[in-house]
C-alpha cells in the first residue's frame, strides 16, 4: 500500500537576498559599527574607528550599541544605520 | 452609559496580545470598539489574523480621534461616557489595568494572572507620534496570522522504507516515526482545536507550529495523542519572548530547554518523576522532550550543523524533560512557587546546562547539605563570574528529608544559598584574571566564614529549585543558567488547561 508522509518541516519557502553591492572605497563614506554589547566589543570597534578615519579617509563613523547581544537588533536600531554606506558588526568577546 | 475604545496598530505586538482579552469583554456585553490607526486593508488582516470579535474602525488619515484622547501609545484603551468624555484611559498591556476596566463595567474579570502571558508589555509609539517614512512601507512579514497552511503531503514510492526516508528528508541523527497520515490523524485526536491554528512560530526562523505541525512532529517523537495537550502550552511556552528561545537556540553555550511538568498531569499522562528522572525512564518524558526538541529543530530552523552553534552541546537536546517529584517534598512545588495552585498543572523552560551532580553523603544536618551545595554553586557558568547568571538545583529527596528535618522551608533555603555561595576576593589576584574580573565593580562583597568573598548570585530568585530523583542516594543536580533575565532568557512557567 503506498505510504504518504505528512511533512513536520517549515514548509515556508525562504527568499535568497543578494548582498549589496561592495564598496569601491572607503574615503569620504559613512561607516556604522554595531556594537553587539558582548564585553571586548567596544575595544575592537574603537580602535577599528581610529584606522578607519585615519587610515581609510572614511568622513563619518556612527556608533551604535545592541541593548542585549542575545536577541535581534529592535527595528528602531537599525533603522538608525540606514543611513550608513556600510555597517561593520563587532560579533563576539 | 460608559464605552471602552481599543486604540491598536496592525504591526504592534502587543495590541496582538491584547486581543483575546478584548474579545472576553466583549464576550462579557462591555460595549467595545476597536479603533485602527492603519488603512482599511492592513486592519482588515489585523482582524483576520488575530480573530478579533468585536467591531474595528478606522481613525481618520490624520489620526484625530487618537488625538482627541491624546493617544501616546497602541493599544491604548479608552473609557469614554456617554457624552464621549474620556473617563479612563490606559497605555500598553496590563492585566490588572483590563480587570480594573471590566469591574467598571460590572462584568467579572477576564485576565488571568496565571495564563502564561506577561502581566504587563509596553506598547508602540502612537502614529501621529512616528517619524514619517518616505514613500509606501513594505508589507508587513506574516508573523501573526492565527491561520496557516496545510502541510505538505509527500507520497513515497513503493519500495522506499518510511524510516530510511525520513533520515534523508529530515535530517535528524534518530530514527522517528513515520509521520504518516492515518497517525496524524489519530495524534489530533488528542485535541479538539482547529489543525490549522498556528500556535506559535518558533524562533529563530519562525516556522508557523500549526497544530497539525505539532502533531506530525509529536508522532515522529512516539507521542500518544494525550500529549497534545502538553504540546500546546509548550510552543506557546517556548515561543515567549521572555523565553527568548532566538538566543537560547543559536548560542555557542550549552543552554538547552528543559522541561518541568508540575501538578496531577504528572499521574494523568505518566510522567516520570523518581528514580532516573533525567534518564530514558518513561515513555512521558522521554517522547514530550524529543517532540519539542523536532518542532525547534524541523520548524524552528536552529539545526546542530548550521544555526545551533552550540560548542559542545548537550546530551538534553536529544530529550530534556522531568516532573517534580511533589510525593517526596514537603515543600511547596515549583508552579506553587510561581503562582499556581497546586490543583493546577504546568510546563515550565529554563535554559539549562547539563546536570552536574553534587554528593554529600556524610552531612547529617541541613547546613551541612547546603554548605556542600554552596561550594558547588560558587562554580556556577564559570568560577568567578558572578551576579548575571541564574542556576536550577534539582533537589534529591534524601537531601530534602535532611533539610527538612532541621525545620527549613524552601525559601530558608534559598536565603540561605543566596548568603553563603560566594567567591573569595583571592580568586580574583594575578595578571590574568580571567571571566568575571572586569565585572567585579558591580559585585557585591559579603564575608563567607570569616573570609571576604563576592556574592555569586544577584538574588535568592536566582536559584531555582525543584525536588526530583529517587528516594535513595544522597546525590543533587545543579544546572546552569544561560544569560540570564531580561537581557538573555528567563523561566517561563505556562498552564496545561486544554484539551
Amino acid at each position: 500500500m503506498p505510504v504518504t508522509l505528512v511533512s513536520p518541516m517549515n514548509d515556508a519557502q525562504a527568499r535568497a537576498e543578494t548582498a549589496a553591492a561592495r564598496l569601491d572605497t572607503l574615503a569620504g563614506k559613512t561607516i556604522a559599527l554595531l556594537d553587539i554589547s558582548k564585553p571586548g566589543g567596544s575595544w575592537l570597534l574603537d580602535r577599528l574607528e581610529h584606522v578607519l578615519r585615519e587610515k581609510f579617509g572614511v568622513a563619518r563613523v556612527v556608533r551604535e550599541a545592541k541593548p542585549t547581544y542575545t536577541k535581534p537588533a529592535p527595528a528602531a536600531l537599525l533603522e538608525k544605520l540606514r543611513g550608513a554606506d556600510a555597517v561593520i558588526e563587532a560579533l563576539a568577546d | 452609559m460608559a464605552r471602552l475604545l481599543a486604540f491598536v496598530q496592525s504591526d504592534c505586538p502587543t495590541c496582538r496580545l491584547i486581543v483575546p482579552y478584548l474579545n472576553a469583554l466583549a464576550k462579557s456585553g462591555v460595549p467595545l470598539k476597536g479603533i485602527s490607526q492603519d488603512s482599511e486593508a492592513r486592519t482588515r488582516e489585523f482582524v483576520a489574523q488575530t480573530g478579533a470579535a468585536f467591531p474595528v474602525e478606522l481613525d481618520d488619515p490624520e489620526w484625530r480621534k487618537s488625538k482627541r484622547f491624546d493617544v501616546v501609545t497602541v493599544p491604548s484603551l479608552v473609557v469614554i461616557d456617554e457624552d464621549g468624555r474620556l473617563l479612563r484611559l490606559e497605555p500598553g498591556f496590563d492585566k490588572k489595568a483590563i480587570n480594573e476596566i471590566a469591574d467598571l463595567f460590572g462584568v467579572p474579570p477576564v485576565a488571568s494572572r496565571y495564563d502564561g502571558y506577561p502581566a504587563s508589555k509596553p506598547g508602540c509609539s502612537s502614529r501621529h507620534l512616528e517619524v514619517p517614512a518616505e514613500g509606501e512601507a513594505a508589507p508587513g512579514l506574516d508573523a501573526f496570522s492565527a491561520g496557516g497552511r496545510p502541510a505538505r503531503e509527500i507520497d513515497l514510492a513503493g519500495d522506499d522504507d518510511p524510516v530510511e526516508y525520513c533520515f534523508r528528508a529530515f535530517h535528524d541523527a534518530l530514527p522517528v516515526v513515520p509521520p504518516t497520515r492515518t497517525r496524524l490523524d489519530r495524534m489530533l485526536l488528542g485535541t479538539t482545536r482547529d489543525p490549522l491554528e498556528v500556535i506559535g512560530r518558533i524562533p529563530p526562523c519562525y516556522g508557523a507550529a500549526t497544530v497539525q505541525k505539532i502533531a506530525a512532529n509529536a508522532v515522529m517523537a512516539g507521542c500518544r495523542p494525550e500529549m497534545m495537550r502538553v504540546l500546546i502550552p509548550l510552543v506557546r511556552a517556548v515561543c515567549d519572548e521572555r523565553f527568548n528561545a532566538h538566543g537560547v537556540q543559536a548560542t555557542t553555550q550549552f543552554a538547552a530547554p528543559l522541561i518541568v511538568i508540575n501538578g496531577p498531569i504528572r499521574r494523568e499522562l505518566s510522567f516520570h518523576s523518581r528514580q532516573n528522572v533525567f534518564s530514558n525512564v518513561a515513555r512521558a518524558n522521554s517522547t514530550l522532550g524529543r517532540a519539542l526538541q523536532l518542532i525547534l529543530l524541523n520548524l524552528g530552523g536552529a539545526r546542530p550543523d548550521g544555526i545551533d552553534m552550540s560548542t559542545l552541546g548537550n546530551a538534553g537536546k536529544f530529550s530534556f524533560c522531568i516532573a517534580e517529584n511533589e510525593e517526596a517534598s514537603p515543600w511547596e512545588p515549583l508552579h506553587v512557587g510561581r503562582g499556581f495552585r497546586p490543583e493546577e498543572s504546568t510546563v515550565s523552560l529554563f535554559a539549562a546546562g547539563s546536570p552536574h551532580g553534587i554528593s554529600e553523603q556524610a552531612a547529617r544536618t541541613a547546613r551541612g547539605v547546603l554548605k556542600t551545595l554552596t561550594y558547588s554553586l560558587a562554580t556556577n557558568w564559570s568560577y568567578r563570574a558572578c551576579r548575571a547568571f541564574e542556576v536550577f538545583l534539582v533537589l534529591s529527596p534524601e537531601h530534602v528529608e535532611t533539610i527538612h528535618r532541621d525545620g527549613w522551608t524552601k525559601q530558608n533555603v534559598r536565603d540561605y544559598l543566596f548568603e553563603n555561595t560566594g567567591v573569595p576576593l583571592r580568586a580574583y589576584e594575578g595578571t590574568d584574571p580571567g571571566e568575571g574580573a572586569a565585572l567585579r565593580h558591580t559585585y557585591r562583597e559579603i564575608v563567607i566564614d570569616g573570609e571576604p568573598c563576592y556574592q555569586k548570585f544577584a538574588s535568592p530568585e536566582s536559584i531555582k529549585i525543584v525536588v526530583a530523583g529517587g528516594t535513595a542516594g544522597k546525590f543533587s543536580a545543579m544546572m546552569q543558567g544561560w544569560a540570564s533575565g531580561a537581557k538573555g532568557s528567563e523561566m517561563v512557567t505556562y498552564p496545561i488547561r486544554e484539551v
